[in-house]
């Protein structure tokens, strides 16, 4: 099975956007002729490899490199540099080109930003007197479909830039790729936005319409009804918590990354140790279609199901008399890798969630979203601070603790940070810096509202079935993300009846009503009406999380399309997929 | 019949009728073309006029000074200049493609004169050898001149859009001693060519050459007479020349030739079969030569114009004054002092219509249509005559009036076509309408205050685009509006240029009032570009219009440039940042920084958040120095403290630096600075206490480095040094260590139960556990023995935790499910606790189970 998703049964032609892109590099990399090396910064590369064939790339007559401060070993006379528009990345290339001219190695270089030029890495090229040396060009790539419903921006320090450095570049970045969408799905009319960057993506991109407007008649109906916007600042609460979805939990304990997990192949049960190797995951895996939003107690009880009538089929082939019996057995085989597949990976699972140290984990995470003892929690992140348990953990938990609770008391405050420096070193000053500036983690200065927006929006159900769930509780065990429950709202009701609960989370909303310019306004109305019904396909809602979203969030959204009177499809976009881990690990930085 | 008298004035060459319909009455006055050079620019282009200086004429009264003037093709005058430019005689003047007017004077130097007479700066030259050996004689083709020196030499410009000159290699005879003189000279166009560039076509004595960028090869032209008869012994003797005249046809495929003893002699080029030869009654050359078409040849002696063909007499015109033969792609234009006419081919369908006696189809739809005007039934009959035919002749109807430059005659015409089209079922009707809409645009250009005679060939061959560009520059914006409005073009072209010209024809008039004029008219077009508007409006010195232009500007990735430009740097910021492009405002914060002192800039930027972040961002990566500078200068004393925390720790990572010298000195330096500049502001205390605690840190890990002997220490936390010295047996520098830094008893119990499992020192652990009761229990024992995988360590310790469902779960990790069991049954809510252990035990081996069948399969 393939890394890259199959997007047949996507609601949007995202397909048709994942060619383009592919066409778009090929043809930049077609403009150079001869051998060429291709150099790539390494999270770009991932996000590419979403979009072409690494072998396709290499029918190019490209040798691939990835991106570091050591020089690139080539024999190719001309090196292309595919890069994010990253200052540092600048560095690298100057000092590439710098130790070429010392060596008196002659070479033609490239420099490709992506999504497009930049004045301030092109400034530093120029302060490097490497400037002049370099073919600068653009691939706008503003976006990568992950999954049929997912879009991602591929902006991981999003959330990061905006509410630490002040750098709202991915805010842009988001308005942009929303009016590529616009381009090619028309004119989305209806937007509704909850938070500071998601009201200025809102106001950016009624600007760009008018800029670079999209003509209606170009791209007829607009398939998209309605835009929902929301900051991942709104919600902190919920990716601070451990997913438990069945993708969710792959994604906490193991990591997924652009569409695939890599384990070590014994977990998958090969007999080559040490050895690693990726296992896709994506809706192509119908096994995981069906799986990978379920609670991952349920995901043990359906594998089971499975593999047991798979067994009694597998005990009576024997009295199997009729070829067409053996056909139908044979094509139940078919389903066998995709079986193994998961077994062995679901197993793995259980042997990080039946440790205590998650279990407690999850205690905690219930006691502070339920705003039951901080007592109790504090003291935990205490003794994990002295156990020197992984940092991510604690600055997970705490962060959890400071918003649920708006801060800890100063006393507390100072004596935990302090506690923190001891155990993990002084370097790690600016992280809790930077978690402070971001709002994260915080003296207590007023009393905490989470109680009340807790109450208000029934965030936590009791008696939760997690087999046959009837609420998006079902993700998190008894936990409804808060981020669901405002999106859950917005595409029902809009804004207007929880205006008062709105109020008391961070950031403005806003919602509005926009229009295209058709030429002739008579055509437009006329296609509105007829068209509406005509094709039996639903109005899609585009929910877009500024700051990233969770596998468990993603899951829960499904949960919603799915439901009976939904009138929408929900395709989701996100600057990136985030878990608490990695979202903390953005703020992480260190002085050395 | 009205049809008669149209063919009346037809002449007939062989089997072709030809016919030359005045076009217009010159309107000018006292211009008389043998007094004057001329240049006439095709496509029915304007017509320009100066004083042959190579003449002597009589001066009436009228300056001794010479003007160039510039009238369109019916006379009017559009502009005028006078010519005072050094560098001698005039020799070769031409308009170009682009309608610019080329004027070569003696010296090789090239004066360029737009339509409205304005010189284009800079003037050029035809290079430096032209200078020193005088211009004789000028070829020019469409977009490029020939030039011939005093010494024989050829220079070229390929492009007069490059201006570009070179010299072409010498001809033999005409560079060497005998010093022949060339008797004439022709080119074909580059795009004819095989080499696709120029060929310069040099007659001189009895041969010609073909001279291209680098070659020079001979033309040989052989007499018909003795090609026949086999005899060509001789290699000069059956030469046709020498040639005294000859020019290229426009498609570049035959040459014509007027020969010494007065014959015109048109030849293929590239077979050299010889298409007309024949014998005028002058062996004079004639003053100028031109095709008409493809098809036949002008020759125009005084008061003598002669058509010859291929086939048949020539036919003769006589004119009592002087004419220009301007060649068209479709015929040949010619002017004198009063009058403009078109001498062209009758197209056949003008011909199959008026032809005396034509009974074709179109002809007797023609005439239905006359008869239905007067009520008479003939009309009926003749369309049943031609039923079969009729959409044949409506077609032909519609082509001859596109042809036609009379407008009576084209609605004729026009109308004809309607007529049969009302009976024709088949008939693709837009081919009327398309035609109307040609023609209005046509005869809207063929207006005399206009002056742009083209013929519908012309126009097709020049495009729509090509034509408004060419209004436009002559200032008929309206014209060109209505035109653009009228086929559906794009008008911004139009408005744009429209734009500039007033900006540059309005310089008395107030910023806001032309402002308000300009608007209105912008306003038309849809996002059009007020930022190049604007551009021009600086360009023209008008600083303040171009602000108040840039305002309206909807794209701001073009609005900000120009803004920095006109140095409005701070309403740049403000746009730059509310667009949201954050590469805009790095655009703005890179001018503002080149061009400011830093103090003023940063000032600039502390008020604008976004400036300020992104400028804090870039320099954070690469202007570290800087950035402190900036921190000083806006009070931001803790992000200098910042700065230096983070440099010290720079230092020690830099393996350069820490090479032999004792680093820790410097480092301490750096942060114990950063902590007094903490220490300034109460918010920061927490950062202050950590950085003395850091600085302190250092020296103790620097001293145990230096007791120790093992470089182990230095930039590990306060845990992990204490954890190093018990691993190392070092219990004291531990203690030490512990208790500089008031490490709470807490953290000392976890921090040294773990340390001591990590080395297996469980004689250690247990002594440390008896050392006093523990202050929060044995769970860090539990934990540490659990941790080391160390079962039986664990169980000695595992009865003494207090809690029992932290017993019960401890028992549970060692996989002791019956004690676990019994110790969760123990506890208040044990029956939970059982659930989870339950459930923990028997999920592994639901796996276990599950994956015994596909073993092999997978």
């Amino acid at each position: 099975m393939a890394q890259i998703p199959n997007l047949e049964n996507a609601p949007l032609n995202l397909k048709s956007i994942r060619e383009k892109s592919q066409r778009e590099l090929v043809n930049l990399l077609k403009d150079i002729r001869g051998t060429k090396c291709l150099v790539i910064d390494p999270k770009l590369s991932g996000s590419i490899s979403l979009i072409i064939q690494t072998s396709l790339l290499k029918e190019l007559g490209l040798e691939l490199r990835h991106l570091s401060a050591e020089p690139v070993q080539t024999e190719c006379t001309k090196v292309i540099y595919l890069v994010r528009t990253q200052l540092s990345f600048m560095k690298f290339i100057a000092s590439h080109i710098q130790n070429d001219i010392s060596k008196a190695i002659q070479r033609d270089y490239y420099v490709y930003f992506v999504p497009r030029r930049s004045v301030a890495c092109e400034k530093i090229l120029e302060q490097e007197q490497v400037h002049n040396l370099v073919t600068v060009k653009e691939f706008p790539l503003y976006m990568v479909p992950l999954d049929e419903d997912v879009i991602s921006f591929e902006l991981e320090l999003s959330e990061k830039d905006c509410l630490v450095d002040g750098d709202v570049s991915s805010i842009w970045h988001v308005a942009k790729a929303i009016h590529e969408l616009e381009f090619s799905f028309g004119v989305i009319s209806k937007v509704r936005a909850k938070g500071k960057a998601s009201v200025r993506v809102a106001d950016i991109l009624n600007r760009m319409q008018v800029e670079e407007p999209v003509n209606t008649n170009d791209v007829g109906r607009p398939e998209v009804d309605t835009l929902i916007l929301l900051d991942r600042e709104v919600d902190m609460v919920t990716p601070m918590c451990s997913q438990l979805t069945y993708e969710g939990l792959i994604d906490e304990f193991l990591h997924i990354s652009n569409g695939a997990v890599e384990v070590d192949s014994s977990v998958m049960g090969a007999q080559q140790e040490g050895r690693k190797m990726k296992v896709p995951l994506n809706s192509s895996d119908k096994l995981f279609k069906e799986t990978r939003d379920l609670n991952f107690e349920v995901v043990v009880q359906v594998l089971r199901q499975k593999a047991m009538s798979m067994k009694e089929d597998y005990t009576e082939i024997n009295s199997t008399q009729t070829v067409s019996e053996l056909k139908d057995f044979v094509k139940k085989l078919n389903s066998l890798p995709e079986m193994t597949r998961h077994i062995h990976l679901a197993q793995h699972l259980t042997t990080f969630t039946s440790k205590q140290s998650f279990l407690s984990q999850l205690d905690m995470e219930q006691t502070l979203v339920e705003a039951e003892s901080y007592d109790i929690c504090y003291e935990y992140i205490e003794e994990m601070i002295h156990k020197q348990e992984p940092l991510t953990n604690v600055l997970r938990l705490l962060v959890l603790f400071s918003v649920t609770n708006s801060g800890l008391p100063k006393k507390q405050f100072d004596y935990i940070r302090m506690e923190l420096l001891h155990s993990y070193g002084f370097e790690h000053v600016v992280t809790l810096n930077n978690l402070e500036k971001a709002g994260l983690l915080k003296k207590q200065e007023f009393k905490s509202n989470w109680l009340t927006v807790k109450r208000t929006l029934k965030l936590i159900v009791q008696d939760t079935d997690t087999s046959r769930p009837n609420d998006i509780s079902y993700v998190y065990s008894g936990y409804a993300p808060l981020s669901i429950r405002l999106i859950q709202q917005a595409i029902h009701s809009g804004w207007r009846p929880m205006e008062d609960i709105l109020k008391l989370l961070p950031g403005p909303h806003l919602e509005t009503k926009r229009s295209g310019f058709p030429s002739s306004p008579s055509v437009d109305s006329l296609h509105g009406a007829s068209n509406g019904v005509a094709d039996g396909r639903r109005s899609i809602v585009l929910v877009v999380f500024i700051g990233g979203v969770t596998f468990a969030e993603i899951s829960a959204l499904r949960y919603l399309a799915s439901k009976e009177g939904m009138a929408y499809d929900l395709i989701i976009a996100t600057t990136k997929i985030v878990n608490g881990a990695t979202l903390i690990e953005t703020f992480m930085e260190k002085l050395g | 019949m009205a049809n008669v008298s149209v063919a009346a004035e037809w002449q007939l060459l062989y089997d072709r009728y030809y016919r030359k319909p005045e076009i217009y009455q010159m309107r000018w006055k006292h211009v008389d073309l043998s007094r004057n050079k001329v240049a006439c620019a095709s496509f029915g282009g304007p017509i320009a006029v100066i004083r042959d200086d190579s003449k002597i004429v009589q001066l009436y009264a009228e300056s001794a000074l010479r003007k160039l003037r510039i009238f369109n093709s019916a006379g009017i005058l559009l502009s005028e200049t006078i010519w005072k430019h050094p560098g001698g005689r005039l020799i070769g003047m031409s308009w170009s493609d682009d309608q610019t007017l080329i004027c070569i004077v003696q010296d090789g130097t090239i004066y360029r004169y737009n339509i409205h007479a304005e010189l284009i700066e800079p003037n050029m030259s035809m290079g430096k050898e032209c200078f020193e050996q005088n211009v004789v004689e000028c070829v020019f083709w469409g977009n490029g001149v020939v030039c011939l020196t005093e010494g024989g030499q050829l220079f070229c410009i390929s492009d007069f859009e490059m201006m570009k000159p070179f010299k072409l290699p010498d001809v033999p005879g005409l560079t060497e001693d005998d010093m022949l003189q060339p008797t004439c000279l022709a080119v074909r166009e580059p795009e004819y060519t095989m080499s696709g560039t120029v060929e310069v076509l040099v007659a001189v004595g009895d041969e010609i050459f073909g001279v291209e960028e680098d070659s020079v090869q001979t033309f040989r032209v052989d007499e018909p007479s003795f090609k026949d008869s086999e005899t060509q012994n001789d290699d000069y003797g059956n030469l046709i020349g020498p040639v005294q005249k000859m020019i290229v046809s426009p498609n570049g495929k035959f040459l014509t030739l007027f020969t010494h003893d007065g014959r015109i002699v048109v030849v293929e080029m590239e077979t050299k079969q010889i298409a007309i030869d024949y014998s005028c009654e002058s062996a004079l050359p004639p003053k100028q030569m031109a095709w008409c078409g493809m098809d036949t040849v002008l020759l125009y002696w005084d008061e003598d114009l002669t058509m010859v063909g291929p086939l048949g007499d020539p036919v003769h015109y006589f004119y009592d004054e002087p004419v220009i033969l301007i060649p068209e792609c479709d015929g040949v234009r010619i002017l004198t002092n009063t009058s403009l006419e078109f001498l062209q081919r009758v197209p056949d369908s003008t011909e199959s219509i008026f032809k005396i006696g034509s009974t074709s189809p179109a002809a007797l739809l023609y005439d239905a249509l006359d008869h239905f005007d007067r009520r008479s039934a003939k009309a009926d009959e003749n369309l049943r005559l031609i039923r079969s035919s009729l959409s044949e002749a409506v077609e032909s109807c519609i082509d001859a009036a596109g042809h036609e430059f009379d407008v009576t005659r084209q609605r004729a015409l026009l109308r004809a076509a309607s007529y049969g089209q009302a009976f024709c079922s088949n008939f693709q009707r837009e081919r009327v309408q398309e035609t109307c809409r040609t023609l209005r645009v046509l005869n809207a250009v063929r207006d005399p205050d206009i002056g742009i005679p083209l013929s519908i060939q012309q126009y097709k061959l020049l495009t729509p685009v090509v034509l408004i560009s060419r209004l436009i520059n002559a200032h008929h914006h309206l014209l060109a509006l209505r035109i653009s409005e009228y086929l559906d073009m794009n008008k911004e072209v139009v408005i744009m240029h429209w734009a500039s010209a007033k900006i540059t024809a309005s310089p008395s008039t107030p910023d806001t009032h032309l402002l308000e004029i300009l608007l209105d008219k912008l306003q038309l077009c849809r996002g059009i570009s007020y930022a190049a508007v604007a551009t021009h409006a600086d360009n023209c010195g008008r600083r303040k219009l171009a602000a108040m232009l840039v305002e309206h500007e909807p794209r701001s990735t073009k609005q900000v440039p120009l803004l920095l430009s006109i140095g409005e740097e701070d309403t740049a910021l403000v746009k730059a940042t509310e667009s949201g492009d954050t590469d805009l405002v790095y655009l703005v914060i890179f001018h503002i920084w080149q061009k400011r002192p830093p103090l003023e800039f940063f000032a600039m930027i502390q008020g604008r958040v976004l400036a300020r972040d992104l400028f804090v961002a870039y320099s954070r990566c690469y202007k570290h120095e800087f950035l402190k500078d900036f921190f000083l200068s806006t009070g931001q004393i803790h992000e200098v403290a910042f700065l230096l925390w983070k440099e010290s720790w720079d230092m020690g990572k830099n393996p350069m630096a820490s090479k032999g010298s004792p680093l820790y000195g410097p480092r301490i330096k750096l942060i114990e600075k950063a902590r007094n500049l903490f220490s300034q502001a109460k918010e920061h205390t927490f950062e202050s206490k950590a950085a003395e605690e850091h600085a302190k840190l250092l020296k103790i890990q620097h001293e145990l480095e230096a007791s120790t002997k093992q470089a182990i220490f230095v930039d590990s936390s306060i845990n992990d040094t204490i954890r190093t010295c018990i691993v190392l047996g070092n219990n004291r520098a531990a203690i030490k260590v512990k208790t500089e830094f008031k490490v709470s008893d807490k953290r000392w119990y976890w921090l040294k139960a773990f340390a001591l499992a990590t080395i297996k020192d469980w004689a250690a652990l247990e002594k440390f556990s008896k050392e006093k009761r523990p202050p929060m229990g044995f769970r860090p024992f539990v934990e540490a023995c659990i941790d080391a995988d160390e079962k039986a360590e664990a169980l000695k310790y595992i009865p003494k935790l207090s809690d029992l469902v932290e017993r019960g779960e401890a028992y549970a990790r060692i996989g002791m499910a019956k004690e676990a069991a019994d110790a969760a049954a123990q506890a208040n809510d044990g029956g939970e606790l059982l659930e989870r252990f339950r459930k923990t035990f028997s999920q592994n081996a639901i796996f276990d189970t599950l994956k015994m069948p596909f073993q092999g399969a997978s």
